[in-house]
């Protein structure tokens, strides 16, 4: 007789438990084994044999020992059946994996989803990377937060033009500017190997470049001893210049260079990094600087010539409020001193950044607003296919459920593959706008080396995977969330083709409305910016642009030193383009409306009190036949003719607004006027003529007169001729002959007026044709979202159809059933859209030309256009189920 | 799915219809395991009773001395009324889950 507790108490060996409770273990396992034994040996076994067989699983490591000892722990959750993971990182990517090889089994949604979410992803990618090229970069300057610009404030609130004298005070008496630099417009033609070539360049003071902080790479930089007239003809050129018409040349430095007849010897080579930002955006892109090189005796010195800008540097720790308050004070002494020479309008300053961004700013803003939009439509349609994909794998989850996945769990699944799907689009994305930005940056009409440097860099990287993952969010939680609820029995007992899961359904519903609001933001915004530049174009420029070709010259040199001989040569030029078969009239002016140009001179009535505060009126020097060529009307007395030579009663020609204003009670005509300050001779208005758009058609007309080419005659001029052909054909013929009458003349800047007003609107069309883009992409995707949803229901409901129809229901009311089931959330949809983009596209305003950001048409239109498409983008979805069959639906599973 | 512990679900799911039936002791229980699955699972001491333990530990099963005469003691357990909606939830679960492989790999269950 075996003593079973003893036996199994020894081979169990010790295990922590309370000893009572021990023994009862240790009895119940004795009376196992000893049951065991019995039935051995009943059966025949030997007693040694069955005893050994009977205690075999008692025998080995103490791991009975630890078992028993773990069962005796409370634990109130109950082992699942699939491993509970301790091992979390390794999870997470068997996780990744796992969701990769999902969407790998469907090809179909994963493709449409990844190429929905690169479009979103890789249209802010591209316009980001301007953006960040554009305004995030920092200016290429030392330092570039103190540089302001300072001057007279203009109409506008910004800083204008300075006179020298003024500068140099400010410069002696002003404590707030670590240096104060000047810049002025300078365009001299290079003579260089029989080329003449009129060149962009600009007037420095000795130490515009220090303001900056940056150095010619060659050579040196100006000193004080270049700034002054007797020294004056030194050069800094451009990389870009020294390779392009210097090869290059390594001993550049100290080489005597042409410039408007003139020896000038080059100094210094800036390095191609250098972007003459400044430059480009008062004139042209500079290719050469050269010191201004004034003193106090000569007359362009004079306080109240005001062609000079001021670029200037705050001192350390001064904050642009002190600085204006200390130049304020400075100013108010000089104001004093030289009561006639300044205005009341006091000083202005600018932030540098602020005055060669701040245009492109709003423009910008804009657009990334509705590439967002754009992003936000695709993850609706995303969400919406993760929805219905979702629905249908309801068992999958139960099951998991079921055994043991936790809902946290199923949620992280879910949101797994939504990451995998935003990341694979965003990587898309990122190669369609590393491809796309180069084009867009090609296109834009606003020239900016700023915008050369738009890159896939760093930051635009990490842009790029921050919106990724917020785009998963997006579209991810809404669907993880629903997917994870799991109606454990219901999903169970359910068969494949279950009718409408109500909160599914309406999910779904809401992500179209969304959709289709959405839209209707990127619709408005682009309709009413349609309207705009299309109300643009059709403002009356005040001239006629078809069939007028213009080109600019310039004489400059010993052979116009004296103002007969430019009016000889320019005549000369007149005859012979006159001569020209296909040319109807020729024409110069020194600057032409839309051209880009700006020259504004004071203008003084004669009688009346001697102020500061005299108007600043367009001026246009012209030959006789200016206005016929432009096609500008003679409003009343009569217009420059060849009878007002040099020498002959000087004369001049008003703009209508100019009349009005200047003389609002009387008759203009018979009066006399003196323009540029009082040195120069009375001039007598003899007539009045059609105002124009000189700097864009957006803005009304300002102050203009017009004076003959012969009374004041300008170095540069620009050519117009109105021709009886295509202006474009007759261009080569006009540069020969004007090579031929005079080949020291440099010729530039060849455009047909056409082409001159529509460039003065290209920034603003720009922006249309973007947004344009952007509403049919928003339209295309909505159409998809719409149409993929509705077919689903259809699907979906195909048994409720089949039923109806079988009872008896018409094809009537399962269209109305279809298409309102469908049509009810566009119309939420459009609701909410129209109110949300009467919030938004107030932030328009600065872009829209004579058109209301609440523009009634507009909207209409709009509102329209979504319903037509939602409806026809239900089309084919409605017609299947029409078609179904009764008896096929209710036959299948 | 991956399901590398499926054994110890399928105890509980075996003990628990087994005790369905009327109240046993453990060595009845794998006795009974053995005898109906023709010897493809059995259940040695080491095995069975911590996971009775477990059961009982967590209200699934109830266990009691039941003295008779003429015999020893034995610990009878008995199913409760946890146990019964475990069992039943369990019974779904592997229905779902054969319904599923069948779809997938043909793999039908008797």
């Amino acid at each position: 007789m075996h003593d079973w507790r003893s036996i199994v108490r020894a081979h169990l060996g010790h295990f922590p438990t309370d000893a009572g409770r021990a023994d009862d273990i240790v009895e119940e396992l004795a009376l196992h084994v000893a049951e065991h034994h019995a039935e051995l040996v009943a059966a025949g076994v030997s007693d040694d044999e069955a005893l050994a067989r009977a205690l075999e699983p008692l025998q080995g490591d103490a791991r009975i020992a630890r078992e028993l000892a773990k069962a005796q722990v409370a634990s109130d959750v109950p082992p699942p059946l699939v491993e509970p993971s301790g091992r979390r990182t390794l999870d997470f990517w068997r996780d990744v994996r796992q969701a990769c090889r999902l969407l790998r089994r469907e090809p179909s949604f994963s493709a449409v989803a990844i190429l929905t979410l690169a479009l979103g992803i890789g249209a802010n990618t591209a316009i980001f990377s301007v953006v960040n090229a554009v305004l995030l970069r920092p200016l290429p300057f030392v330092e570039s937060d103190r540089l302001v610009m300072v001057g007279e404030r203009a109409d506008d609130g910004t800083p204008g033009n300075v006179g020298f004298a003024t500068l140099v005070d400010w410069r002696d008496q002003s404590r707030a500017f670590e240096s104060i630099a000047a810049i002025r417009l300078w365009q001299p033609t290079l003579s260089l190997a029989g080329q003449p070539e009129r060149l962009p360049a600009m007037r420095v003071s000795a130490n515009f470049f220090r303001t900056l902080g940056v150095a010619p790479v060659l050579g040196r930089d100006f000193t004080a001893d270049d700034d002054v007239p007797a020294h004056r003809r030194v050069l800094v050129l451009s990389d870009g210049l020294w390779r392009r018409r210097f090869g290059a040349d390594a001993a550049i430095v100290g080489r005597s260079v042409s410039l408007d007849g003139n020896d000038y010897t080059v100094i210094g080579v800036m390095p191609s990094t250098y972007e003459a930002l400044i430059s480009e955006h008062f004139y042209r892109r500079a290719e050469l600087w050269a010191p201004i090189g004034y003193d106090q005796t000569l007359p362009e010195a004079c306080r109240s010539c005001q062609h000079l800008k001021a670029v200037a540097r705050l001192a350390p720790g001064v904050t642009r409020a002190k600085a204006l308050a200390d130049i304020d004070g400075v100013h108010a002494g000089l104001r004093t001193r030289y009561p006639a020479d300044y205005s009341t309008a006091g000083l202005a300053i600018r932030p540098l950044a602020d005055e060669l961004l701040g245009e492109t700013r709003p423009a910008l803003a804009v657009l990334m607003g509705a590439v967002l939009f754009v992003l936000l439509i695709a993850c609706a349609n995303v969400a919406n296919l993760q929805l219905a994909r979702l629905a249908r794998r309801q068992h999958d989850f139960a099951l998991r459920s079921a055994l043991g996945a936790s809902r946290a769990r199923l949620v992280r699944h879910v949101m797994l593959e939504g990451l995998v799907l935003a990341f694979a689009g965003g990587a898309l994305g990122v190669a369609a706008s590393a491809w796309l930005t180069p084009v867009l940056t090609h296109l834009t009409p606003v020239t900016s080396m700023r915008m050369a440097g738009a890159a896939t860099d760093g930051r635009v990287l990490a842009f790029t995977v921050v919106l990724s993952a917020a785009a998963a969010l997006v579209f991810g939680l809404v669907p993880a969330l629903r997917g994870a609820r799991v109606d454990l029995a219901a999903s169970l007992q359910s068969d494949r083709r279950r009718s409408l899961d109500g909160a599914s359904s309406r999910g779904r519903r809401a992500l179209i409305a969304a959709d289709v609001a959405l839209a209707v933001v990127l619709l408005s915004g682009a309709g009413l910016m349609i309207k705009s530049v299309g109300r643009l174009l059709g403002v009356d420029p005040g001239f006629e642009p078809d069939r007028v070709l213009t080109l600019a010259i310039s004489m400059k040199g010993p052979a116009y030193a004296r103002d007969e001989q430019v009016v000889q040569a320019q005549q000369r030029i007149v005859d012979g383009i006159a001569a020209l078969p296909g040319v109807d009239a020729v024409a110069l002016a020194g600057q032409i409306p839309l051209g880009g140009n700006g020259d504004r001179w004071s203008v003084h009535v004669e009688g009346r009190p001697v102020t500061a505060d005299d108007p600043y009126l367009e001026r246009y020097s012209v030959t006789p036949r200016y206005f016929e060529v432009m096609g500008i009307p003679l409003v009343r007395g009569r217009l420059i003719t060849d009878a007002d030579r040099a020498g002959a009663p000087e004369v001049v020609v008003i703009g209508d607004t100019s009349a009005r204003r200047l003389f609002p009670e009387s008759d203009p005509i018979g009066e006399r006027v003196r323009i540029g300050g009082d040195n120069g001779p009375w001039r007598t208005i003899v007539g009045i003529a059609g105002d124009v758009r000189h700097r864009e058609l957006a803005q009304e007309p300002t102050m203009q007169m017009y004076l003959p080419q012969a009374q004041l005659t300008d170095d540069f001029v620009t050519v117009v001729v109105r021709t009886a052909v295509p202006p474009a054909s007759v261009a080569p013929e006009v540069r020969r002959t004007i090579a031929a009458i005079a080949n020291d003349v440099p010729i530039d800047e060849v455009a047909t007026l056409s082409e001159l007003v529509a460039r003065s609107v290209g920034p603003r069309r720009f922006v249309m044709l973007l947004l344009q883009l952007f509403a049919a992409l928003a339209l295309v995707m909505t159409a998809v979202g719409i149409y993929a949803v509705i077919s689903y229901t259809v699907a979906e409901r195909t048994r409720e159809i089949a039923i109806r129809t079988a009872l008896g229901a018409s094809r009537t009311s399962t269209i109305q059933l279809v298409l309102v089931h469908g049509l009810a959330p566009v119309g939420v949809g459009l609701v909410v859209g129209v109110a949300l983009a009467l919030a938004t596209t107030r932030l328009l305003t600065a872009s829209l030309f004579q058109v209301s950001p609440t523009d009634p048409t507009t909207f209409a239109a709009v509102v329209g256009v979504l319903t037509v498409v939602a409806t026809t983008a239900q089309l084919a979805p409605t017609w299947r189920a029409m078609r179904i069959d009764p008896a096929e639906a209710l036959r299948q599973p | 799915m991956s399901m590398p512990d499926l054994p110890k679900g399928s105890a509980e799911l075996l003990i628990l219809a087994l005790l369905e039936e009327r109240e046993r002791h453990g060595y009845e229980i794998a006795k009974l395991i053995d005898a109906r699955s023709d010897g493809a699972i059995s259940f040695h001491v080491a095995s069975l009773y911590p996971m009775l333990y477990r059961l009982e530990r967590r209200g699934l099963i109830q266990g009691k001395w039941v003295e008779r005469a003429s015999e020893r003691r034995r610990r009878f357990y008995r199913l409760t009324a946890g146990g019964r909606a475990r069992l039943e939830s369990q019974r779904q679960s592997w229905r779902t889950f054969f319904q599923a492989l069948n779809r997938v790999a043909g793999i039908r269950h008797a």
